[in-house]
C-alpha cells in the first residue's frame, strides 16, 4: 500500500492548517501528530497547499 | 480515575471562546464540562497574540497583568515602498498578549466558576440520540474511551472544527476564505508600542506582514497569505526579514509558529438542534487581520447567556431556543465584519503601486474612517487623484 498523505514531521508546525482545509474530514491532529484516515483522503492536494512550511506529500496514486 | 459523566453542556476546546462560555455557563448554574485535546491548555500558539484595550470593557473580561506581553499605542501600516500611515488614539490601545499564560487564565476563571475542565482529552465523535440528536462526546483520555453525555454540546474548536463538522455545520474552509500564517517570534528586534503591517503584494500577497512587540526587544514577527495564492510563508517571510536589515539584523528566533485563519465570511448557521458553534470555529474573525481573541469571548459570553435562558426554562436546547444567540452576535458583530470581508476582497485586489498611491494619499484621520467602514469620502480622494482605481474601489461605496 502506497500512503497518499505523507507529512514531514522535522518540517511540520502541528498547526492543524490542512486539519481545517480537508474536504473529506480525513486528518486529525493530536498533540503534534497528524493521521490520515486514508480511506477517506481522496488526494486532492487542498492540505499539501495551504501548509505554511510545505511540509505535506500529497501522493495521487496512493491506495 | 472516576469520572462524572452527565452534564448540562459540554464544551470542546478550551480557547477563549471556550472558556468564556464555560464561566458564563457555570456561574448561571450549569454543570460544564469543558475539554481540552492539548495537555497544556493556550499551547501551541497559532497566532499575532494581539487584542484590542477596550475588549475588556466590552466583554466584561480583564486580562491578567502577567498575561500581557506589550503595552500597545495604535498601529501602523506601511506602503511597499516605506510610507507610514499611523493611528493612535484611545480605540486603538491594546495588549500583546503572551496567549499560553492568557488562554490558561481563562480556562482557571472558568474553573473558579464551577466548570469542570479535562485537558489532554481527545473527543473522537459525537453520541447522537434515536432522533439523532446530538447528545453527548466520545472522549479518548489517558487510554480510556469515556462516553460524556448532556442534551447540549458546545463547539469551540477553532478552525479545525472536527465535531461541527461531524454534527453537519459547513465549517470547512475554502482556500479562498483563508490565509496561511507563518510567525517567528524573536529577540533583538528594536520595538515601539506599535503595531506594524507591511502591504505589499510582491511580499504578502493578498495578505501582509506584521511585528507585534512583545517587549523592549522582543516581536512576533509574521505573515499571512491568501491560501489559494499557493506561496511558502515562511520563504516570503525569510525574504521580508533579509530585506529590512534595519529591524532585524541582531535578531534571532526563538519560537515558530503558524496556522491557518478564515478571513472569509462566517458559517451560515451557529445553532443546531442542541449544538452551538463559537468563535473561530464559526469563523467569527475579522476578515482584515485575521484576529479573533475578542470575538471568540464576545460569542462565548452570549451563546453562554442563551444556554442559560434555555436551562433556567426547563433544559429545552431546540435550535429554535438556541438561535437568539446567532441573532445576538450577528446584530452584535456580523455587519461589522461583512463591511471587513468587502474590503478585503477589494484590497486583495490593489498592486504595489496601488498600494504606494494609497498610502501617498490618505491621511490618519482618512485610515480611521476606513477602519469604521465609512469608505466613502475615503474612496472619493484616492479617485481623485487615480481615476483608474474607481471601478476596483466602487465596490466599498
Amino acid at each position: 500500500m502506497v500512503e497518499k498523505f505523507k507529512v514531514d514531521i522535522s518540517k511540520c508546525i502541528y498547526c492543524a492548517g490542512c486539519v481545517s482545509v480537508c474536504p473529506t474530514a480525513a486528518l486529525t491532529l493530536n498533540e503534534t501528530r497528524v493521521y490520515c484516515d486514508e480511506g477517506k483522503c481522496v488526494a486532492c492536494g487542498v492540505c499539501e497547499k495551504a501548509c505554511p512550511v510545505n511540509a505535506i506529500r500529497i501522493n495521487k496514486g496512493g491506495k | 480515575m472516576r469520572f462524572q459523566t452527565e452534564y448540562d453542556v459540554i464544551v470542546l476546546g478550551a480557547g477563549p471562546a471556550g472558556s468564556a462560555f464555560s464561566k458564563v455557563a457555570a456561574r448561571g448554574g450549569m454543570q460544564v464540562l469543558m475539554l481540552d485535546k492539548k495537555k497544556e491548555i493556550g499551547s501551541p500558539v497559532r497566532c499575532g497574540e494581539g487584542i484590542a484595550e477596550h475588549s475588556e470593557a466590552d466583554l466584561g473580561i480583564m486580562v491578567l497583568p502577567q498575561a500581557v506581553a506589550s503595552r500597545i499605542d495604535g498601529a501602523r501600516v506601511f506602503s511597499p515602498n516605506g510610507k507610514t500611515l499611523c493611528l493612535k488614539n484611545e480605540g486603538t490601545k491594546g495588549y500583546v498578549l503572551e496567549r499560553k499564560l492568557f488562554d490558561k487564565h481563562l480556562a482557571i476563571d472558568a474553573a473558579r466558576a464551577g466548570a469542570h475542565v479535562l485537558p489532554h482529552s481527545l473527543a473522537k465523535g459525537l453520541l447522537v440520540t434515536n432522533e439523532n440528536k446530538p447528545c453527548g462526546v466520545k472522549v479518548l483520555h489517558m487510554g480510556e474511551e469515556i462516553e460524556f453525555r448532556a442534551p447540549l454540546i458546545v463547539s469551540a474548536e477553532g478552525m479545525e472544527a472536527k465535531l461541527a463538522r461531524e454534527a453537519g455545520f459547513d465549517v470547512k474552509a475554502a482556500l479562498y476564505d483563508v490565509d496561511t500564517c507563518f510567525e517567528y517570534e524573536m529577540a533583538g528586534v528594536p520595538c515601539e508600542p506599535f503595531i506594524d503591517l507591511y502591504f505589499s503584494n510582491r511580499l504578502a500577497p493578498r495578505g501582509y506582514v506584521w511585528v507585534f512587540p512583545k517587549g523592549k526587544d522582543v516581536a512576533n514577527v509574521g505573515i499571512g497569505i491568501g491560501g489559494s495564492v499557493g506561496g511558502n510563508p515562511k520563504q516570503l517571510l525569510d525574504q521580508f526579514i533579509a530585506e529590512h536589515p534595519e529591524l532585524f539584523k541582531r535578531s534571532q528566533p526563538v519560537e515558530f509558529k503558524g496556522g491557518i485563519i478564515s478571513v472569509g465570511a462566517p458559517i451560515n448557521e451557529f445553532v443546531k438542534d442542541n449544538f452551538m458553534v463559537i468563535g473561530t470555529a464559526a469563523h467569527q474573525v475579522d476578515p482584515i487581520h485575521g484576529g479573533g481573541i475578542g470575538l471568540a469571548i464576545e460569542a462565548g459570553n452570549i451563546a453562554a447567556e442563551v444556554a442559560l435562558n434555555a436551562f433556567e426554562s426547563g433544559g429545552d436546547y431546540s435550535k429554535a431556543r438556541l438561535l437568539p444567540y446567532e441573532e445576538a452576535w450577528t446584530k452584535k458583530s456580523g455587519s461589522k465584519l461583512a463591511k471587513r470581508l468587502t474590503l478585503r476582497k477589494v484590497l486583495e485586489k490593489l498592486n504595489d503601486d496601488d498600494w504606494n498611491h494609497i498610502v501617498g494619499s490618505i491621511n490618519e484621520e482618512d485610515l480611521q474612517k476606513v477602519m469604521e467602514g465609512q469608505f466613502k469620502s475615503v474612496v472619493a480622494k484616492i479617485v481623485l487623484t487615480r481615476p483608474t482605481l474607481f471601478k476596483l474601489l466602487s465596490a466599498l461605496v
